[in-house]
């Protein structure tokens, strides 16, 4: 018998064979859209965790930068103290400056002078009104007045260069001519 | 576990923000504060040197030092003002620095939030840089580097600073000359 169309449907047919697929033909693939029911209900789940994990991961790092910037730049000692070394051939320093508050070498940090002073209360008062002076300067011990005004000493000198050198600039930048004030017209600030 | 996760993340999320807020703005002003260390070593070549820091503590020692009529309008100057760094050096002779001892602090002011504001340039008397950092629109800082042939100048103030009232402290509120820079002739004549 020639099997021929069994296998690839050339030579004779065979009646039982094309019963058979007439049969099986019923079942075959057919394509179509997907039909989904009415009823069905679609729940939609948004997935915030990479969201939620690249910003843990910036604020994390943004932490890390500013703990690093900060333990970097503290690592240098906080110097206060004012150094005017002078040879003898250096120009010298205007006498009106006293001595005393530049030359700060020989003493170092001292304690933070403490302006508000708490009395002592008696611990059977529960509670008390106080009067506070608002008008009072504060009462600062020697060593804290010459810590006072060493630093005095220092911030003037340091205003008194920065001004210096702004209107240096000012100079230069208005030449020969005057027109208005540069800086003061660049910003306003403060 | 992954609703515990979310809850957690959820709870921990706006103070993790508020922190990152916090520490942002404390290296904002940290980037407002120059290093200037790396000018230490021109101490030793210099006939001159005045080194300044005041940190925020010392403004507020020198600030309860300040007394008569000037006092007001120094502590308006000064509010606000975090800290004040000066290094001067000034030299017996010329080029006894290098661009390169410098370029520490220039880096420096090459990052973001400064802006140069003014540069003035001179062959024969130096340069002389203003930069301010700008906090957004807030001013966060002041450097002023002058750099002239046998003195070495870097001021740096961290804080809100009022430039036009710092040009007019110079010679006002009783502060007097130190010498530390000669006059310029060119200045007399103006005057």
């Amino acid at each position: 018998m020639n099997d021929d169309y069994l296998w690839d449907k050339s030579g004779e047919p065979d009646p039982e064979i094309q019963q058979l697929e007439q049969i099986l033909g019923t079942l075959r693939y057919q394509p179509r859209p997907l039909e989904l029911p009415d009823d069905l209900i679609v729940q939609r789940r948004r997935n915030y965790f990479p969201l939620m994990a690249i910003a843990a991961t910036f604020v994390i790092a943004l932490l890390a930068a500013g703990l690093w910037w900060r333990t970097t730049s503290q690592k240098k000692p906080a110097l206060h103290e004012v150094k005017v070394d002078q040879p003898a051939s250096a120009p010298t320093i205007d006498k009106q400056v006293d001595n005393k508050t530049l030359a700060t070498d020989n003493h170092g940090p001292s304690p933070v002078p403490s302006v508000h002073r708490h009395k002592h209360q008696s611990p059977n008062v529960l509670a008390s009104n106080t009067r506070r002076r608002s008008n009072s300067t504060p009462t600062l011990s020697p060593a804290q007045e010459k810590e006072a005004e060493d630093a005095k000493a220092q911030l003037l000198m340091a205003l008194r260069l920065a001004s210096e050198k702004l209107n240096l600039v000012q100079r230069k930048t208005q030449g020969g001519t005057a027109p208005p004030n540069q800086i003061r017209n660049q910003h306003k600030i403060g | 576990m992954k609703l515990l996760f979310q809850n957690v993340i959820k709870t921990l999320l706006p103070g993790s923000l508020l922190l990152a807020a916090l520490a942002s703005i404390a290296t904002a002003q940290e980037v407002s504060r120059l290093r200037l260390t790396s000018l230490d070593s021109l101490a030793a070549r210099a006939s001159q040197t005045v080194d300044v820091n005041i940190d925020e503590r010392l403004m507020h020692v020198a600030a309860t030092a300040l007394t008569g009529d000037d006092s007001k309008e120094i502590k308006k100057l000064i509010s606000g003002v975090k800290g004040i760094y000066v290094k001067s050096f000034e030299f017996e002779h010329e080029n006894e620095y290098s661009p390169a001892d410098v370029e520490d602090v220039r880096s420096q002011l090459r990052l973001p939030g400064w802006s140069k504001l003014v540069n003035v340039t001179s062959k024969k008397e130096g340069n002389v840089e203003v930069y301010v950092l700008f906090n957004g629109d807030a001013v966060g800082g002041l450097a002023i580097l002058s750099t002239e042939p046998k003195e070495l100048t870097v001021v740096n103030i961290v804080g809100p600073v009022d430039l036009q009232k710092l040009a007019e402290f110079e010679g006002e509120f009783g502060i007097p000359d130190l010498g530390l820079e000669p006059i310029k002739p060119k200045a007399k004549k103006e005057n």
